[in-house]
């Protein structure tokens, strides 16, 4: 799933500034379960930004914002939006996207897209993958390197790496870390001894 | 008397085809002096090894890291030459380390993976060659966000390994893309490693570095050699001179912040009950400092000082470890 955080209201609102009226676009996938563009907080939002002298008309929610055949897609849930002078799309940037391609309006985006995670339980899973094209994570466990670590090291962690904490995030465990927890569980330690070469950014 | 010119239909004065022509068969100019380095004969000599880290400035002017650098002439076999350390930035290595050069240096240019994608690694390398800088010591270096432009773009197009095996490549004639190269570099290759005998994922990144080639190691700072010598012992078989790294403390708490600051770096409880209690702290770190290496020399290959705010007191630092200069 697609992981993105609400941008703070201030900043949406100046977004906004010089538009009116505002249609308000969630979505029901990743943004919903994130809490981020649900129902509920494309309701809030509406509700947010006309107590801030916003004109406001109208506010839905897909299915998922990245998926839509036609603009019918929302015109058919609320045929306000053809009146809007600009939307909101409260999902990642792939769904705001989406929508900016169907409407020949301004459209804004009400999320950061943060990264590429996943969600186990109740707990997000942030940064497992960066869309590489080359996908090598049997070779680290199941742990890609190049999402997991700031810097993206292939081949061991850096210096920085102390105590098993990541040098620029003393939150985070280091990839290297959790990479040879991973591989030693797995009885693969054996994998550590290879040297992999760089990715190749040109494929992508 | 009439100006000759080359022929009825050009202006050209015939005296200046003479010196074009001239000028064309000159034999072709000589594209770099392939620099000795007296580092390379240190290192496979037996004697104790003793480098240094100097500085770039943080402008244009290099006088005050020229002076620093004088401070340790005669007393030291190489100096290392930082590259944009602790990712705050400055000079480059090319430029500041050419200009040490210049100056009759012995120099090694560090070269980090944060800033420069494989191109830039390698048109920098091909320009460190071409100059005669020949001692490079290669690091991934620490992150954008460390430095003073938390908000640059971190490079890490390839790793510390990846570098060195690219070294590898370019000394054999060809760049990491296959090309050839018109001609090939030469380098001597150093790499860093933290010291931490518990981090099994670190002495797997040394033994790396040196399945690729590298020539020799320079470490994170030492304070305890009792733990520096069991790090040794894991890595007994290989073969690599190791230099230690010093840095002497100028405080006790310089010595707490390394320790909750920098990574790698423990400053025992003991050493900065020492400091807590000196008249003299900057004294006091220098008789510690002394000791460590007196103490290093059985253990290590030898020295690199890292002082913090120059080389003042450099050649101080190692007389009282009983090391001469005239080296």
């Amino acid at each position: 799933m697609i992981i993105s955080s609400s941008k703070p209201f201030e900043e949406v609102l100046a977004l906004l500034k010089d538009e009116d009226p505002i249609f308000v676009v969630g979505c029901s996938v990743c943004a919903a379960k994130l809490h981020v563009g649900g129902e509920p907080e494309v309701k809030e939002m509406c509700e947010r930004l006309a107590r801030a002298g916003k004109h406001v008309i109208g506010g839905t929610v897909p299915r998922a914002a990245c998926n839509m055949r036609s603009s019918e897609v929302l015109t058919d849930l609320d045929p306000e939006i053809l009146n809007a002078g600009a939307i909101l799309v409260m999902s990642c940037g792939s769904g705001a996207s989406t929508v900016a391609k169907l409407f020949d309006i301004p459209v804004y985006p009400s999320n950061n897209t943060d990264s590429l995670g996943g969600m186990s339980g109740d707990e997000v899973l942030r940064d497992q993958c960066v869309m590489c094209g080359q996908c090598s994570i049997g070779d680290f466990g199941g742990v890609c390197p190049s999402s997991k670590c700031p810097k993206g090291l292939l081949n061991g962690p850096c210096g920085g790496s102390m105590d098993g904490i990541c040098e620029v995030d003393p939150e985070k465990d280091c990839a290297w870390e959790l990479i040879y927890k991973r591989l030693e569980r797995i009885r693969r330690l054996d994998l550590l001894e290879n040297i992999y070469k760089p990715k190749e950014h040109g494929v992508k | 008397m009439t100006q000759r010119y080359c022929c009825n239909d050009c202006p050209l004065p015939i005296h200046h085809l003479l010196l074009f022509i001239a000028m064309s068969l000159k034999a072709k100019p000589a594209y770099y002096p392939k620099m000795y380095s007296t580092f390379n004969d240190t290192l496979r000599s037996d004697r104790f090894i003793i480098t240094a880290e100097v500085s770039p400035p943080k402008g244009v002017d290099t006088s005050t890291m020229l002076s620093d650098a004088v401070r340790l002439r005669g007393w030291v076999d190489a100096i290392n030459i930082t590259d944009n350390q602790r990712a705050v930035m400055r000079m480059s290595p090319l430029a500041a380390g050419k200009t040490l050069l210049d100056e009759g240096h012995e120099v090694i240019m560090q070269l980090t993976c944060r800033d420069r994608n494989r191109l830039a690694l390698q048109s920098d390398l091909l320009g460190a060659a071409a100059m005669g800088l020949r001692n490079v010591c290669v690091m991934s270096g620490d992150h954008t966000t460390k430095g003073d432009h938390p908000g640059a773009k971190p490079v890490y197009d390839l790793d510390s390994i990846q570098l060195l095996s690219m070294i590898q490549n370019m000394e054999e004639g060809y760049d990491l893309a296959g090309n050839d190269l018109e001609d090939a570099p030469e380098f001597v290759v150093g790499a860093v490693s933290n010291i931490d005998p518990k981090q099994p994922m670190q002495l797997l990144k040394l033994k790396k570095k040196v399945r690729m080639g590298t020539q020799f190691i320079q470490t994170q700072a030492v304070y305890d050699v009792e733990q520096f010598a069991e790090f040794m012992g894991m890595i007994e078989s290989v073969e690599m001179p190791v230099i230690a790294g010093i840095i002497p403390l100028r405080s006790a708490n310089m010595a707490r912040f390394m320790n909750e600051n920098i990574p790698g770096i423990r400053v025992g409880d003991d050493l900065i009950r020492r400091m807590e209690n000196a008249d003299d702290p900057v004294q006091e770190g220098l008789r510690i400092a002394a000791g460590t290496i007196m103490e290093l020399r059985g253990i290590c290959r030898g020295v690199h000082l890292m002082p913090i705010g120059g080389h003042m007191n450099t050649p101080q630092l190692l007389e009282m470890a009983g090391l001469t200069a005239l080296r």
